[in-house]
């Protein structure tokens, strides 16, 4: 496939033929430490609240011939456990997002603005072309999907706290007791606390693996880092290397002429 | 307990002065109790047990007791609306009365149709008499809903055919306090389920004063009981909770003072009634109890004379005292999880697979039109 002469951009065409490998050239900063620190354990949390929670809702481990396998205990403290680290990621990511010292996420906020950045990053999708250069992290699309991810993990935080301290008075449930009380109002009783908390489960899942799928697509079809930019925190652009083919023509072409570019980081 | 000494001594001075108005003419509360064979001491047992539900601490017996005999001075005015009657029947059908249920007959009771001998225009002379004579001192209880829609002419009452929206409104107005009686009376009951034509709703919504909200279908007869002696003995509201229910009746869930809550924790649950774990007083939550989102202590105080309560009798609890209960609780015997969307004949967890199989096809197609497209040009 990728013998295919027309991959090659017009200037390049004229060049030569030849095999085409793309070359990763130049290194670009985009996660902060922090932030690859909050994916990771975020998406360790969303995935033992969702099995802890799904469990909670429909116990099906039956019959544990001890009243000291404490089995729904278990698994409420873990979903209770995860649900203030989750809390914590949440708050702390909101937080960050606004107030971080690296401006790329809230530069993100002006390509949402652009009506130009967004043709060009659903024609992208849709296989019409690449996606303009972006000023923020982001391209608009990406971010529109993340704050709506990000709502609806403040709803879980809300809807979860407010369980929580709907069921245990003190301390942090004391604290957070007026705030639930208000929020249960609102929802019109605590079933339907836990109704609100139990539909945007599914939000969660499907957004899982469509973020996946993006995120390893994107890396394939754009060349550029994919799953590896959130564990090293680096995306990388790459630059289109033409390996000739044995040369069929009598022209002398400076075929050693260097591909890599100084700032490579190979 | 600074506080509670002032609130003895404000709870004492208004009784001093409530025992100064003339009694109902009557019986005393004690010559009822004894021609019903109770003595001062099942009595003042009593005092004892709706102080501590009161959440009061022990002193404060002396104060229910005699808030109790003196309820005679405090003019009552019981409403009935949309409803069933079902919360003034319990009160008072108990097959051995308790003392409960006398106080209720002690109470100086003004206007009760289901109690009253009046009928038709004499009982309306009766209840504008009441509201006339006790203008801004009588005590408002309602039981039933308020059906709203078309003006409330869903519902009318009396001889003059006069909307329960308007008498409702009417009795409010001079009212020293309010008493929402029932789910029906407190959030609209039964009677405001989807899609509700009637357009019923609680007391509180359509009434400009605040309301005691005593959620049930129907209310513990303590409870109404116990909001009553609170009222006589200090004259003002009780803490409240989010939904105006007095919070040491609805301060805590069902499930938190469930019997069966052991057998919650350890996962052995009832599956199938008539099992042995149904025997065995397994936990009812996977047969549909909405035990953990509904507040009442219906685990405490039973019904019946203390007998027994619908956990205990083996069937889940159906959340009655919860706000749109029949629509928030049901399916009554599935859990919350497993309740099939009204209308859509699916649970959520059926729709949220759905969508996400459709997403997984949306993925799929992208993912192999990618293999076919042009690759972009770098
Ligand atoms: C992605 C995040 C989360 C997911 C997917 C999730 C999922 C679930 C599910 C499916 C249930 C069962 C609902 C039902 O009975 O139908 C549940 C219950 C619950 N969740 Fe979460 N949850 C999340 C976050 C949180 C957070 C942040 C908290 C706050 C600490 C929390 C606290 C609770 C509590 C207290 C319950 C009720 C458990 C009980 O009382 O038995 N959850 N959750
Ligand atoms: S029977 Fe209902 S209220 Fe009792 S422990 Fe089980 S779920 Fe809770």
């Amino acid at each position: 496939m990728s013998e295919s002469p027309q991959v090659l951009s017009a200037s390049q065409q004229v060049k030569l033929k030849g095999r085409v490998t793309h070359i990763p050239t130049m290194r670009e900063f985009a996660f902060t430490p922090l932030i690859r620190i909050f994916h990771w354990l975020r998406f360790l949390a969303i995935m033992i609240l969702l099995i802890s929670g799904f469990y909670i809702a429909w116990p099906f481990l039956m019959d544990p011939k001890s009243t000291d396998v404490l089995i729904q205990g278990w698994m409420r403290f873990s979903h209770l456990i995860f649900g203030f680290i989750f809390s914590c990621i949440t708050i702390s990511r909101n937080y960050l997002f606004l107030f971080s010292k690296d401006k790329s996420e809230r530069r993100s906020l002006l390509d949402a603005l652009s009506i130009d950045r967004w043709r060009s990053q659903i024609k992208a999708y849709v296989f019409l072309g690449k996606p303009d250069e972006k000023s923020g992290l982001y391209g608009p699309l990406q971010l529109v999907t993340y704050a709506s991810f990000y709502s609806c993990s403040l709803i879980m935080v809300l809807t979860g706290l407010a369980l929580y301290s709907r069921v245990y008075h003190e301390g942090l449930g004391q604290l957070l007791y007026a705030p639930a009380s208000w929020l249960t109002y609102i929802c019109g009783g605590l079933a339907n606390v836990r109704n609100i908390h139990h539909w945007f489960t599914w939000v969660f899942i499907v957004f899982l693996i469509v973020h996946v799928y993006m995120v390893i697509w994107t890396g394939i079809r754009f060349k550029k880092a994919a799953v590896d930019a959130i564990i090293s925190g680096y995306d990388y652009h790459t630059h289109a290397h033409i390996e000739p083919f044995p040369v069929t023509t009598s022209e002398s072409v400076n075929i050693n002429e260097p591909t890599i570019p100084n700032k490579s980081i190979l | 307990m600074e506080t509670h000494k002032a609130l003895f001594q404000q709870g004492q001075h208004r009784l001093d002065k409530l025992k100064q108005l003339a009694p109902r003419a009557g019986d005393s509360l004690l010559e009822k109790m004894s021609a019903k064979g109770i003595n001062r001491r099942d009595f003042m047992k009593w005092s004892a047990v709706v102080t501590s539900m009161l959440a009061l601490p022990n002193p404060f017996t002396s104060l229910v007791a005699q808030a109790a005999e003196i309820a005679d001075r405090v003019p009552l005015i019981w409403l009935h609306l949309a409803e069933c009657t079902g919360c003034t029947e319990s009160l008072l059908r108990a097959d051995t009365p308790s003392i409960d249920t006398l106080i209720f007959d002690h109470v100086s009771l003004e206007y009760h149709e289901t109690l009253m001998v009046a009928s038709g225009f004499q009982a309306e002379e009766n209840l504008q008499n009441a509201l006339e004579k006790y203008k801004g001192k009588y005590l408002l209880a309602v039981e039933g809903g308020v059906p709203t829609a078309d003006n409330g002419s869903f519902l009318t009452l009396g001889p003059h055919g006069e909307t329960g929206l308007s008498r409702v409104q009417k009795a409010a107005k001079d009212a020293v306090a309010i008493i929402a009686v029932g789910t029906c009376a407190s959030f609209g009951g039964i009677q405001a389920a989807a899609p509700n034509p009637t357009g019923t709703k609680g007391v509180q919504e359509v009434v400009k004063q605040p309301v005691i909200n005593l959620g049930g279908c129907p209310p513990n007869e303590r409870n109404i009981v116990g909001t009553l002696m609170y009222y006589i003995m200090f004259g003002k509201l009780p803490p409240l909770d989010m939904f105006n229910r007095p919070k040491w009746a609805y301060g805590s869930r069902v499930h938190d003072d469930c019997e069966r809550r052991g057998h919650f924790d350890s996962g052995e649950f009832v599956e199938e009634f008539g099992s042995q774990e149904a025997k065995d007083g397994h936990c009812l939550y996977k047969m549909g109890c909405k035990g953990p989102y509904t507040y009442n202590n219906c685990p405490t105080e039973r019904f019946n004379g203390h007998t027994s309560w619908p956990v205990l009798a083996g069937h889940g609890c159906i959340g009655c005292s919860e706000p749109d209960f029949w629509d928030a609780m049901s399916d009554f015997e599935k859990p919350l999880s497993r309740r099939l969307l009204t209308g859509l004949d699916s649970t959520a967890d059926t729709i949220g697979a759905v969508i996400l199989g459709a997403a997984v096809v949306g993925i799929g197609a992208h993912a192999i039109a990618t293999f076919f497209v042009k690759p972009v040009d770098y």
